[in-house]
């Protein structure tokens, strides 16, 4: 296993709106969605995921209705709403600008200053 | 943003409403997700048992992602200000666990509530009166304002007709007259009675229809028809003994017999408080417009037809009134009001003035409901344990507020319905107190009703909610304030709490209140006993008295004139009568005559002297001398027992003169007697005989007459008599220095010279029994003689004292409550400062200090309170006692500071416990505690 990376809690809202945005998801299919398309290298504590599903939901960003699993039992399936669409495209952006504002930094030579 | 709002929104308002739902979809997610997980563990080799396990472990606390997610909900405050059902029952709990604080913030939240609600609905039974009648609010008066005179004009016999025929928007119009006249039944006694002489039509407006017999009907108007009377439901089972043949029955309404044709339900009053009713013969014929006799005109409006409708239509018919009639009506506008406040109109600022005597029972309740705090806070400081645990454990601080206020809520409920029974119970004793002491025997309106109205109970349920936060929120914010600094301590004990300044306010404005109240309460006392024991030199107990009154109208077969000269001499011939017949009676033996008789009110006036020596003048009344007055008969004194002291009596040729009424400017002067107080405040103790006074102003509060009214004429004083009791009552105390001798000028009538006229008929045994006698005798000279207030002379304070006794009462119970709340409040105090303190106590007294030098220190800041608070009573007393009494005798100094020395005693009883467990701590006991 890749190391636990501590998720800052802003970014676990963003993860959980890009793993949503893939399909329609349920709680636990979240979960491993974002262990999944993260490689490993980023793991969620199991139930602090729900308040922040919860939130998300309040917010207006994603959807919930109740459907069937695939193993034929009740689960409630979160969705991303069109205003979700366009906080996802948002954050992401403003998170790629960060991130290479950092990198730019990060990369300062001496013969640079 | 916005559809960010409104997501939220919906959100919010889905949790609300579906809160048991949403528990159960989140326990169900939550389940799934375990499930899912163990299923995952056990693909990877574990056992099933296992599997579960690492899967909930892995997942964490539920109860806390529940929580957190309500909050991500934005459900957490409305989490925190829930109002939950276990508090309520914790509430009734803790009643139960602590009767003391049960009792005693019960009882006076109850008499706060009682007194608010039963003020409450008096107030608004005045200002938005309900008339009780099927449709009642839309019963209407109509009245002719005189707009250059500014009065209603009564004499409306000519209009009632024009808007009988007219009116569209009022229907079924009646109209009335209230009279009072005797009923004189079988046995020949007469008692007035209040008669509405009424439009047969007014029965039908009023749908109410008839206990037996018929209501009046349009028949009964005409002239020559059998004069028919209906009765009322009271004076059918009082008078008539319920009788079920009552119908048919003739009675004599003063000198008419009457035939009894219905009785009318309980409660039918109508007009205002009437119990007969004879048909009005209306012939209009009979008189010129704006004469005739005084009406009262009322009706309903028409199915669809509001109040403004009416007016306009008044308006338009006032306004063709005024050209078609211009000598008479052009000044008169007719106006349509709700039938109630034709009686009783208090309005504008009037109603304000009344709705205003709520607020300081409103200050009342808040006093209480702060000291009732006070004791729920120190309760609340033994639990702090417990509030400090529910704290770590997570709950928040407004969760734990609206615990304590849930607590204070139930106390306040419980209280709330006893004092609102007791106001329902009451009202009606308060009422007759009311008519007692401001009608002077007169009745309420027939819609004033016994009952609280829904506005009362809603407004006594807004009294326990305000009463609750102050009782109960509070004490809790303070209680939890301190609660986070605890935490860091890591203690559950410990002194995080203290009576702090808002409580000190509380205790020393409740001790000042314990020392005041009985302090009032002796004064009104006092007054009481001063109008009782009232010595007037005379045996007041041994004459009876009573008022005369005689119908207006001449008596059938007379000349028909209506003057006033013509009825003051049927009156005194009809007196000259009846006091011919009573003298004649064995055990009479001595009459009085005069428009009032010793110790009953005599209004007050202002009077001159003329030159020569005088007294200062009181420079309350700077305009002139301050005196009562009356009119009496020549033989007065001597029948009063009152010796002429100086000068002479009055004469028989005194009053030959008509004199007119002493004081108006056209009144002829003439002899008056005075009396000691008389000579002595206004003479200034010179001879008074041959000096000349002359009035002021008719009532002492008018100013001096004007630059060009003529001055009344002088009055030649001929004599002087002692003081016979001119003023008893209200005015005991108000004269300079609570001396009750106040100085009287007797003015000189002929026997029945002067009306309404009072009568003092000394009789031998018990005067009482003379009554009916007296009635038959009244009745027998003239049926139209009305008599009313017969008793002995010494009662005639009677409504007055009854009023006293009243207030006296009121004010005991007030003392009493402030009083046990008082020593509830410094027990508390006392007891939890004891309790907070056990350690140190044992500590110094383990170091060898001596019991006094601790109880020093322990209680000297409460026993400061209490001291404050009995200074600022002691003080409030001072202030009262200085207006009513005057400057101080030391004896009075003496008697105060004895009294707020005995009050001290009495709240440092609430010490002794407390006192005795300080004394009581075994210093080994203590250390060992948490305190």
């Amino acid at each position: 296993m890749a190391d636990q990376a501590g998720v800052l809690p802003g970014t676990l809202d963003l993860l959980i709106l890009k793993a949503v945005s893939l399909g329609r998801l349920h709680g636990y299919g979240v979960l491993l969605r974002i262990e999944q398309i993260s490689g490993g290298a980023l793991q969620i504590q199991q139930g602090a995921l729900y308040p922040a599903l919860y939130r998300l939901e309040h917010q207006g960003l994603i959807a919930s209705e109740w459907g069937t699993s695939d193993h034929n039992r009740k689960a409630k399936y979160y969705r991303l709403t069109t205003t979700g669409r366009r906080r996802l495209g948002e954050e992401t952006a403003s998170w790629n600008r960060l991130a290479e504002a950092i990198a730019r930094s990060l990369a300062a030579t001496p013969q640079e200053i | 943003m916005i559809s960010g709002m409104i997501a939220r929104g919906r959100s919010l308002w889905r949790g609300m409403r579906r809160r048991d739902a949403v528990e159960l979809e989140m326990s169900e997610e939550f389940k799934l997700h375990e499930e899912l997980r163990a299923e995952d563990h056990v693909r990877r080799g574990l056992s099933p048992a296992e599997a579960r396990r690492q899967a909930r472990l892995e997942f964490g606390s539920a109860e806390r992602y529940k929580d957190e997610a309500r909050h991500s909900r934005g459900l957490r405050r409305l989490d925190e200000l829930r109002f939950s059902w276990l508090d309520f029952k914790l509430g009734f709990r803790m009643l139960a666990r602590y009767p003391g604080l049960t009792l005693v913030g019960g009882l006076a939240m109850a008499f706060a509530i009682w007194v608010g609600a039963s003020t409450f609905e008096l107030a608004t039974q005045i200002i938005r009166p309900s008339i009780p009648l099927p449709d009642g609010d839309r019963i209407v008066a109509i009245q002719n304002w005189d707009a250059a005179a500014s009065r209603i004009e009564p004499h409306v016999l000519h209009d009632f007709e024009s808007w009988r025929t007219e009116l569209k928007s009022v229907r079924e119009l009646g109209a009335y007259r209230a009279l009072e006249r005797n009923l004189i039944t079988g046995e020949g006694r007469g008692e007035p009675v209040e008669v509405a002489e009424i439009t047969p039509s007014s029965f039908k407006l009023t749908r109410v229809p008839p206990l037996m017999g018929r209501t009046l009907v349009e028949g009964d108007e005409r002239p020559g028809s059998t004069p028919v009377v209906v009765i009322g439901h009271d004076v059918w089972q009082r008078r008539f003994a319920g009788d079920p043949d009552v119908v048919g029955r003739t009675v004599r309404l003063a000198s008419s017999p009457v035939t009894i044709v219905g009785v009318m339900p309980a409660g039918f009053e109508f007009p205002v408080a009437q119990s007969f009713w004879v048909p009005l013969r209306l012939n209009v014929l009979e008189h010129p417009r704006r004469e005739g006799p005084a009406l009262r005109v009322f009706g309903r409006l028409a199915p669809g037809a509001s109040m403004a409708d009416a007016q306009a239509e008044l308006t338009a018919l006032g306004k063709r009134a005024a050209v078609d009639f211009r000598d008479t009506h052009e000044h008169l506008r007719p106006v349509v009001i709700p039938y109630a406040k034709s009686v009783v109109n208090v309005t504008g600022w009037r109603s304000v003035g009344v709705m205003s005597v709520n607020l300081p029972l409103v200050l009342l309740l808040i006093l209480i409901c702060g000291n009732v705090a006070l004791l729920m806070f120190a309760r609340a400081a033994t639990r702090e344990s417990e509030i400090v645990v529910r704290t770590a454990l997570g709950a928040g601080r407004a969760r734990i507020i609206m615990q304590l206020f849930t607590e204070a809520l139930v106390l306040g409920s419980v209280a709330a319905v006893a004092g609102l029974a007791a106001a329902g119970a009451g009202i009606r004793w308060v009422m007759t107190i009311v008519e007692a002491e401001f009608l002077e025997g007169g009745r309420l309106p027939f819609w004033f009703q016994d009952q609280l109205s829904p506005a009362t109970i809603a407004y006594a349920a807004l009294l326990t909610v305000l009463g609750a936060v102050i009782a109960g929120v509070v004490p809790a914010l303070k209680v939890t304030r301190a609660v986070g600094a605890q935490l860091r301590r890591a203690t559950a004990g410990g002194g995080g709490l203290r009576f702090g300044g808002v409580w000190t306010a509380i205790i020393v404005a409740q001790v000042a209140v314990t020392v005041a109240f009985p302090a009032v309460a002796f004064f009104v006392r006092r007054d009481a006993t001063q109008i009782e024991n009232t010595d007037v030199g005379f045996a007041t107990r041994e004459f009876l008295s009573l008022r005369l009154e005689m119908d207006r109208d001449p008596p059938p077969g007379a000349p028909a004139d209506t003057s006033r000269a013509a009825f003051a001499a049927r009156f005194r011939t009809t007196y000259q009568e009846l006091a011919r017949r009573i003298a004649a009676e064995p055990g009479v033996t001595q009459i009085a005559f005069g428009d009032r008789l010793p110790l009953m009110y005599h209004p007050h006036r202002l009077v001159l002297l003329d030159d020569g020596g005088a007294a200062p003048i009181d420079q309350r009344w700077p305009a002139g001398y301050r005196i009562t007055a009356a009119s009496v008969a020549p033989d007065f004194f001597e029948a009063v027992n009152a010796p002429i002291l100086s000068g002479r009596g009055f004469r028989a040729s005194d009053h030959a003169v008509e004199r007119g009424e002493p004081g108006s400017p056209d009144a002829l002067g003439g002899p008056v007697i005075v009396n000691e107080s008389f000579v002595r405040l206004v003479v200034g103790g010179r001879n008074p005989i041959g000096r000349r006074v002359r009035y002021v102003a008719l009532e002492e509060w008018d100013g001096p007459l004007g630059a060009d009214a003529k001055p009344g004429p002088w009055y030649e004083i001929v004599g002087t008599v002692r003081d016979l009791g001119t003023a008893v009552g209200a005015d005991v105390g108000q004269a300079a220095g609570g001396d009750p001798k106040v100085a009287a000028v007797y003015h000189v009538v002929a026997p029945g010279g002067v009306y309404p006229a009072h009568m003092g008929i000394r009789v031998a045994g018990d005067p009482t029994a003379f009554g009916p006698r007296l009635r038959a005798i009244a009745t027998a000279t003239d049926p139209t003689l009305r008599l009313y207030n017969i008793r002995p002379l010494s009662d005639v304070m009677e409504s007055e004292l009854e009023f006293l006794d009243f207030w006296f009462r009121m004010l005991l119970l007030v003392s009493s409550i402030a009083l046990i709340l008082s020593l509830a409040g410094i027990y508390a105090v006392m007891a939890f400062t004891v309790a907070r303190r056990t350690r140190e106590i044992g500590v110094r007294i383990a170091l060898g200090a001596t019991p006094r030098s601790v109880l020093a220190s322990i209680f000297r800041q409460p026993v400061q309170q209490v001291a404050l608070g009995v200074l600022v009573g002691a003080l409030f007393v001072v202030v009262l006692a200085r207006s009513a009494m005057g400057w101080f005798s030391p004896r009075e100094i003496v008697f105060i500071v004895s009294y707020a020395g005995a009050m001290m005693v009495v709240c440092l009883l609430a010490c002794i416990v407390p006192t005795r467990r300080a004394l009581s701590v075994e210093p080994t006991e203590a250390l060992r505690s948490e305190g």
